[in-house]
């Protein structure tokens, strides 16, 4: 069996904008890759750079920042 | 968002792991796309291995938390779209250049600052371990020893040797 490689990834959503739209997708039932693990913040301006780092320090293969 | 840009670069571990799209909360089918479309992005640069970028991660997070990259970080619209106390405005471009030269001196001030985390070491051993040259790590070794987060501690033979000082 051929192992594909799945990038783990870390997504900030804001409650207003994007969570709300990650919902609608849902809703919608949109496809998309199972790849991205959600952190909701109240607002996307909250998301520190330092937490970037952070999020990249403990393995994940990138950041994602929706707003 | 420059700035970490800007550090990610210069840690080698690549500007595109770190991405910033706005979605609207009325665009399910917008974020869907992002999502696919820049997860496999990520796929191709292929798996991150934080244990091969400890130090300049450690580096990177030690600028981040500096107070001359804080300072700058906030004072951008105040200082380019208003005035300063001194009724001087900036030009954005200039503005920017100088935050780009901030961020590559407090970058290799804290790599010399990670790597002194071993224990004692001399200008030359600490120039050998984070690649940078001799004369540069003299340099901001002496920013640093100004700053209160180094200073020196003895002589082994002739060489001098630096520590670190709590943050």
């Amino acid at each position: 069996m051929q192992e594909t490689y799945e990038p783990k990834i870390l997504a900030f959503l804001c409650n207003w904008c994007a969570y709300a739209g990650a919902d609608l997708a849902g809703v919608s039932r949109f496809q998309y890759p199972p790849t991205i693990r959600i952190i909701r913040t109240m607002c996307s301006g909250r998301v520190d750079p330092v937490y970037v780092v952070e999020g990249l320090k403990n393995g994940y293969d990138g950041i994602f920042v929706f707003g | 968002m420059p700035v970490v840009e800007q550090l990610l670069g210069l840690a080698g571990v690549g500007k595109e792991r770190l991405q910033l799209c706005w979605v609207s909360a009325a665009e399910g089918q917008l974020f869907a796309d992002y999502v696919t479309k820049l997860s496999d992005l990520i796929g191709q640069l292929g798996p991150f291995q934080p244990d091969d970028f400890k130090l300049e991660l450690a580096a990177v997070e030690t600028v981040l938390k500096s107070t001359r990259i804080r300072w700058l970080m906030g004072m951008d619209r105040q200082i380019t779209e208003q005035e300063n106390v001194y009724h001087e405005k900036m030009d954005s471009e200039a503005y920017q250049a100088i935050v780009r030269q901030a961020v590559a001196e407090e970058y290799e001030k804290g790599m010399i600052f990670q790597a002194l985390a071993d224990g004692p070491q001399s200008v030359r051993e600490i120039a050998g371990k984070i690649g940078l040259p001799v004369y540069t790590v003299s340099l901001r070794l002496n920013d640093l020893e100004r700053a209160g987060q180094a200073e020196f501690h003895e002589f082994e033979g002739t060489t001098a040797k630096f520590v670190r000082m709590a943050a």
